[in-house]
Parts: structure tokens; C-alpha cells; sequence
């Protein structure tokens, strides 16, 4: 992709709205995150995307379950989602889990913004959970805190989010001596680190003089950039495995970011998309009764999938 | 005669790379030509992690080091610390350089004047955000052409 030849103005959006998940068994979605993690059983009967089932949560955003063969993003690579809850609907939340059977995890990531106290655990489908807390006010899980993604070109991902739609940087891992440093102390098993945040990457020979077999792996950190989107942050982890992207033109698809922006500027990003090649779907009007008034589907250099959203206004 | 012809290209190591592309590109003017390591295939084959830059027809590397390196006293701004990159303009463009310094807070020991039977004019010592010694100066012998310079990628044959 070809630098942007001129500076772009900062995007401006409402943050997140929504997060479209792949599972196996949309019900039992619902029933483990409405029971085990709280979120009520608020479901959207006109969502926009009829093959999704989509769960309201207490701070308005969306949580919709796509269904696949296949199970989630993997626990192996960065791919996460985040959820916002007080320490209160923590506690209950972890005895939920403990009851089902659930591990919940206390790795590390990178972003100074999660070091403290973390908290991991898997959904029954292989999507990765984390649950942030703070002052917010619910029986469960509040709503969206961040996302993670992975994608296998970390400038691609850089030039078109920073570089052509203008969303501004809160972190990048990988950039710097420190962040090596660091990595090799995992390597040690001085720091339990998350999946996706660490590698063991294998040089094509040993360092020269050096026991043949023993020096050529070598611990790094994954290479990461956090985004803001307005109050929430989109995770960026370089996959460290070649994966199946959806085909070029494919615009629209689950697992899907959603991120509310208005509705006036909608046209506007579908011309910042079209100018950076980014396949788009849209602006699509959705019915009466739809959270969203309408919706720009598209999709990132490597193949993740997102989606503009402009808020219905009250009583359409 | 010499065995090799020239200086192809040079790695200049640093402590954090975006920091050190900011520097060089937007102080010094360098182009970005492409970066390492930011890609799967990359990590799977364990490459370093490096962007290429190139200053007109110059192509230099700065190498991210996995280790923390010594580093002299910030406050030296002369020296050598393994190595130290000296940059060449034009007599007419050197009060330019001395003002990009000053507009981008970087400090800088000079301009010092070199002897006048030899080649160099003045100099002014600097240092990039890692700590490496660099030094930009022009030449009084710099309408001489003593090698023409050959277009890049041209691997010897010209």
C-alpha cells in the first residue's frame, strides 16, 4: 500500500457499538453470556443481520453471535475480545465460571493500560475473553471495553487505520529495545505472557560457534498496535500463521467490529475507504426497528472484517 | 587500486525504531523505503527487524537491537560510539541544516571550521535519539568530481 501523499484529518467516532463473534451454537452463546457472564437475556429482534443473533448489553453496545462449523478466532493467536464490569460482577462472574469448569487465566499483556490484575478465560467456542473492570455499574459484564484482531501485515494495518481513515495510535509493541528485553524474560518463564503477545521465531542457522541446534531460536515480541476508537481500542496482534482470508471483494462477514460514527459522515468513509481499496458494502438503510439508521461494511488490508454504524434516532 | 569500489549501504543501530525513522526522516529528510519483521512471513523465518531509509542516492538500515547497547553521555555531542555517520551538503544548503536543528530541538556542537588546505569546510556534530554520533558537513572540494556517481542498483557494472 502506498503512503497516504497527504495528512489525513483525525477520524472521529462514537467508539465501539458492537462486536459480531463466531460461534458454534448461537443459543448456547446466549445462554453463556446473558447467565455465566451476566449480560441479561436482552436479545435485538431486528438486527440487520438475520443469520446473527445479537445480545443487548446494559451500556447499549451489541454483542452478535455469527454462526460457523468452525469454532472462534483461536487461542493461540492475539484475536480477543474485552469486557467491562465492576469488581463486584467480577466475583460472581468468576464463581460462574469456576462452576462450569472454565480456567481463567491471569497472563500478561503489553498495553499499560491492562497490567494490572489481569483476567482471560475462553467461551465455550474458542473465543478469548478478557474481563476489565473498573466503576461500571452491572449485574455482568457493562459492555465493550476493547477488541483484538490479527492480521498478517502490521504496516498494511498501519498505513490504512493511522495513514487513510486517521484513527489515532494508544500503543505499539515491538518497536523498541525495552519491548526484546522483555521477551526473553517470558522466554525464561520469569513472565506468563497472553497468546499472541510473544514468539519464538527460528533464524535460518545457528549464531556462528554456537552448539549446533542451540541458538536458533530466538523469543520476540509479536508486533502490536492499539488503536483508539473513541472510549474503546482496537488490538492489532501480527498473526504469527498463515490463515484463510475471506475472498478480495468480500465486504461483510462475522467475526465484525462495529464502530458508531454518524450518520452524515457515512458517505464521507466511504470515500476515505474507496480511496485506500478497502472492499465496502453500503451505505446500507436498515428497517424500522434496527439499532443502527444504516451500516458501511468493509474490510481491513488483511481481511478483518468491520463496520460503520450511524444510530437509529429515538422512535424509528 | 582498492579492492571494493565504494560504500554500498550502511546499519546504524538504535533503541527504538520509530523514534529513530521520525528522526531521520523528518530532521534529516530520509525516505522510507520499506521495513522487516512486520509481516508473518517475516517472523517465521526469524528475520531482524529493520527499516531501510535512503538519503538521496545513500541507502542505510536502522537496526532495532534485541540488547541494550553502552551509550556515551548524552550530553557529548562529538565522538565516535563504534562509528559515526558523517553527512555531506552543499556550502550554500549548510546554514539550512544548522536551522532544521534548531527547529527540531536537536542539540548540536559546531559549526567547526576544518583546516583550510583540506578537503572539509565546516562541520556540525550531533547525535540521533538512540545516541549514535553524526556529523553533517560540506566540502571545499565539492565541485571536484572524482567518481561519478552511479544510479543505484546499477551492481558495479557501470
Amino acid at each position: 500500500m502506498t503512503p497516504a501523499a497527504v495528512a489525513i484529518e483525525p477520524a472521529v467516532c462514537g467508539g465501539i457499538s458492537h462486536l459480531a463473534i463466531q460461534v458454534t451454537d448461537a443459543g448456547r452463546a446466549v445462554d453463556f453470556y446473558g447467565a455465566v457472564l451476566g449480560a441479561g437475556d436482552t436479545t435485538i429482534a431486528d438486527w440487520p443481520e438475520p443469520a446473527e443473533t445479537a445480545l443487548a448489553l446494559p451500556s447499549g453496545q451489541v454483542l452478535a453471535f455469527g454462526t460457523a462449523d468452525s469454532e472462534g478466532t483461536g487461542e493461540d493467536s492475539g484475536a480477543h475480545q474485552a469486557y467491562r464490569c465492576s469488581g463486584t460482577a467480577r466475583a460472581g462472574i468468576l464463581d460462574r465460571l469456576n462452576a462450569e469448569g472454565i480456567t481463567i487465566h491471569s497472563y500478561h499483556e503489553d498495553r499499560p493500560a491492562e497490567a494490572d490484575d489481569p483476567c482471560y478465560f475462553s467461551d465455550p467456542f474458542g473465543n478469548r475473553v478478557q474481563l476489565v473492570w473498573g466503576p461500571w455499574q452491572a449485574d455482568g459484564i457493562a459492555g465493550i471495553d476493547h477488541a483484538g484482531v490479527q492480521a498478517s501485515d502490521i504496516e498494511w494495518e498501519e498505513e490504512f487505520f493511522i495513514g487513510r481513515l486517521g484513527f489515532p495510535v494508544d500503543h505499539r509493541v515491538g518497536w523498541n529495545t525495552a519491548d526484546y528485553v522483555r521477551a526473553r524474560a517470558w522466554a525464561e518463564g520469569k513472565e506468563d505472557m497472553a497468546p499472541g503477545t510473544r514468539r519464538l521465531d527460528q533464524r535460518y542457522r545457528d549464531i556462528p560457534g554456537a552448539e549446533p541446534g542451540s541458538s536458533r531460536a530466538v523469543a520476540r515480541p509479536n508486533m502490536q498496535i492499539f488503536l483508539r476508537l473513541g472510549e474503546g481500542v482496537l488490538g492489532i496482534f501480527l498473526a504469527t500463521r498463515h490463515r484463510q482470508e475471506p475472498a478480495p471483494e468480500a465486504a461483510r462477514g462475522t467475526p465484525r467490529t462495529g464502530i458508531e460514527v454518524d450518520r452524515a459522515a457515512l458517505d464521507g468513509w466511504a470515500e476515505k475507504l474507496s480511496a485506500a481499496g478497502a472492499a465496502i458494502e453500503g451505505p446500507v438503510r436498515h428497517g424500522k426497528g434496527a439499532p443502527y439508521a444504516a451500516s458501511l461494511y468493509f474490510r481491513d488490508p488483511c481481511g478483518n472484517f468491520f463496520e460503520f454504524c450511524a444510530p437509529a434516532e429515538a422512535g424509528t | 587500486m582498492a579492492e571494493v569500489e565504494s560504500i554500498s549501504h550502511s546499519g546504524i543501530c538504535v533503541h527504538d525504531l520509530k523514534e529513530a525513522e521520525d528522526f531521520y526522516c523528518k530532521v534529516l529528510g530520509a525516505t522510507l523505503h520499506s521495513r522487516v519483521n512486520f509481516k508473518t512471513q517475516d517472523a517465521l523465518r526469524g528475520r531482524s527487524i529493520h527499516t531501510t531509509l535512503a538519503l538521496d542516492d545513500y541507502v542505510f538500515a536502522i537496526m532495532l537491537t534485541e540488547d541494550w547497547m553502552e551509550v556515551p553521555d548524552q550530553a557529548q555531542l562529538r565522538g565516535a560510539n563504534r562509528t559515526r555517520h558523517s553527512f555531506c551538503v552543499p556550502k550554500t544548503r549548510f546554514p539550512e541544516i544548522l536551522q532544521l536543528l534548531e527547529a527540531h530541538n536537536v542539540a548540536f556542537e559546531g559549526p567547526v571550521t576544518h583546516p583550510a588546505q583540506g578537503p572539509f569546510g565546516e562541520s556540525v556534530y550531533f547525535r540521533d535519539p538512540t545516541g549514535n554520533f553524526l556529523e553533517v558537513l560540506w566540502r571545499r572540494d565539492e565541485d571536484v568530481t572524482y567518481n561519478t556517481v552511479q544510479p543505484l542498483g546499477h551492481g558495479g557494472a557501470g
